[in-house]
């Protein structure tokens, strides 16, 4: 019931390849990243190497890349490389690796998490790639039903508007193991 | 779909919903200015996050229009929302429901009122006084004919229903429902419900209201209808399996009720059952909510141009035509029950349920360690489980095998 993953292949070969990796990611990893926001795509296919265009909400496709292109491969084993391209996706402008980091550890450490605190929240900085800030929610904040609410219109503004060059904000919780959610969803 | 990137939008968000994350996903995906309205309280509000309070309406909507300015559009997330975000598009000039209609919408007592006075198809049925004495509740419930259901007028997904075949089991149900107003909501003084049993195949019908015409969006065969004690939703699957020409009555049908109840826009999610008992299967009317349907389950939808059902709501919302129309193949959600009274321990066999064939997604929503009740107590659902494919059959085999496959353990 999902949108296709559409090809745009040059020649008939790659067209083949483009339309088994698309019904490979219709059946796999597809739903998961259209209900977090985002939407990605056949691009085409380069010698081997499938391009695959992420759309939609930052963050929704890319913390599942590594399991993309291991479903990728081992569903279509001629599959050579997976390549992620889109809007945004390159590294931010300026300034070390390192630099980026701690700037984002700061805003976390200072802004952040002292006001979530009054939620029994947290949230961890796993990594930073390419722009991309991976967060993990913990204590009331993990599992709770308005952490899309905080995490959007709170944490990713305020680090946007301190930290230049985040290309966005990819929450890597596993919020169902979350043990102590500030607000638990239920059916009133 | 038209372009509303940009366009203000103020998602008026209760805490304890299963709603929020869909919805600000929606806006974020079709790039809207999001403000967000809630009776929960934020820690962190780096864009407009409005204290509201649905207990004071006016209040909040002072609040609102102090502090929001400008919007295109007002969007209650979920049920407890709909009065004010009804109250506050009224003040704003937009398109909106009146606060009478959703309160009608909410509240059985006075649907079945509504409906009866306007002829839609419905079960017989008697409204109970808080003081109703028990000669006078037996008398009702006779007249109906055992089996007949009890259940509150103002709570939702099942709580509170409950199927009883005779004297002392409606005496029982209708303690036991005062129990649970008593405790959940603080209202053992409103009526309860009772209602003649219709045997039959139930569908859930969800759509748009534009202008009082009805969108569809998605119907739904519950294939394990329920017969009591009490109304577990559990499984869900679409596109219906019904003839067209049932499909179409019933869709005629829960239009003809949203009208009746006054509601002309937004989201709609009806819920009907095929009366066999003539020997052919009418649709009647249990209920309509103002609202899209509950839970997760609507992410077992997905609509052509890659929309989602909240994105269609918000589209609709800001005076958008949405044809939702959904690609080919079947897609059905399980709503997993809580099946007795204790402590969420674990649940295991996600794995193997996940390996199902067909199997998308499976959401666990319950924390691990927290108590959970049974209907007609609770109100929680464990979690839900996802499927697609070719055909419905299909789809409903799949949530099946993988409802087997896992083992909650509540101690």
């Amino acid at each position: 019931m999902l949108a296709s993953a559409r090809a745009v292949p040059v020649d008939l070969a790659d067209r083949d390849l483009a339309r088994r990796v698309a019904a490979a990611l219709q059946a796999s990893v597809l739903p998961s990243v259209v209900a977090r926001g985002g939407e990605i795509r056949v691009l085409g296919i380069d010698n081997g190497t499938v391009i695959l265009e992420m759309t939609g909400s930052p963050g929704a496709a890319l913390p599942l890349r590594a399991r993309i292109e291991a479903l990728i491969r081992h569903a279509v084993p001629e599959v050579a490389a997976v390549r992620m391209v889109g809007p945004g996706a390159e590294p931010p402008a300026g300034g070390a690796a390192g630099d980026f980091e701690d700037l984002v550890r700061t805003v976390l450490d200072r802004e952040v998490n002292p006001v979530i605190a009054a939620h029994r929240g947290h949230a961890s900085l796993v990594a930073v790639e390419e722009g991309w800030v991976r967060l993990r929610l913990e204590g009331g904040c993990q599992g709770c039903s308005l952490a899309e609410v905080t995490l959007r219109q709170g944490i990713e503004p305020m680090l946007r508007a301190r930290v230049p060059g985040i290309v966005g904000l990819v929450d890597v919780t596993d919020h169902q193991a979350g043990r102590e959610p500030f607000y638990s969803a239920a059916k009133r | 779909m038209i372009d509303v990137k940009g366009r203000r939008v103020l998602l008026l968000v209760p805490p304890v919903t299963y709603r929020a994350t869909d919805f600000v996903t929606a806006a974020n995906r079709l790039e809207l200015d999001v403000v967000i309205g809630s009776d929960g309280a934020l820690p962190l509000g780096g864009k407009p996050v409005v204290p509201i309070d649905a207990a004071d309406p006016g209040g909040s909507v002072r609040r609102l229009l102090a502090t929001v300015g400008r919007v295109d559009a007002v969007v209650g997330v979920d049920a407890q929302m709909l009065p004010l975000a009804a109250r506050l598009a009224g003040e704003l000039g937009l398109a909106h429901n009146s606060v009478d209609a959703v309160i009608a919408a909410a509240d059985k007592a006075i649907q079945r009122h509504l409906w009866a006075e306007a002829g839609v198809a419905q079960p017989r049925f008697h409204i109970m006084a808080a003081d109703a004495g028990e000669p006078h509740l037996i008398e009702a419930a006779r007249a109906l004919g055992f089996p007949c259901i009890a259940k509150p007028v103002s709570l939702s997904a099942s709580r509170g229903v409950l199927r009883v075949d005779d004297d002392a089991g409606l005496l029982a149900a209708v303690r036991e429902i005062r129990a649970i107003l008593a405790q959940t909501s603080g209202g053992d003084q409103e009526p309860v419900l009772l209602e003649e049993y219709v045997p039959g195949w139930e569908v859930s019908i969800d759509g748009l209201l534009t202008d009082g015409s009805l969108a569809v969006t998605a119907v739904f065969d519950k294939p394990d209808t329920p017969e009591g004690p009490t109304f577990e939703e559990t499984l869900l699957v679409t596109p219906s399996r019904l003839p067209e020409s049932t499909l179409a009555l019933a869709t005629d049908l829960a239009e003809r009720a949203a009208r009746t109840l006054g509601l002309h826009h937004g989201p709609i999610h009806a819920e009907l059952r095929l009366d066999g008992r003539a020997g052919q299967a009418r649709p009647i009317m249990l209920e309509l909510a103002a609202r899209s349907i509950g839970g997760l389950c609507s992410r077992s939808l997905r609509f052509l141009g890659d929309m989602s059902l909240e994105m269609t709501i918000l589209l609709n919302a800001l005076g958008g035509t949405v044809v939702a129309s959904p690609p080919p193949g079947a897609a059905g959600v399980l709503m997993l029950p809580v099946e007795r009274d204790g402590v969420l321990e674990s649940v295991g066999g996600r794995e193997e349920a996940l390996a199902v064939p067909g199997i998308t997604g499976l959401s666990i929503t319950i924390p691990m360690g927290e108590k959970v009740r049974p209907l007609p107590w609770g109100d929680r659902y464990l979690g839900f489980l996802f499927a697609e494919g070719s055909e419905a059959v299909e789809v409903e085999e799949s949530l099946r095998a993988a409802r087997q496959r896992l083992r909650p353990l509540i101690i």
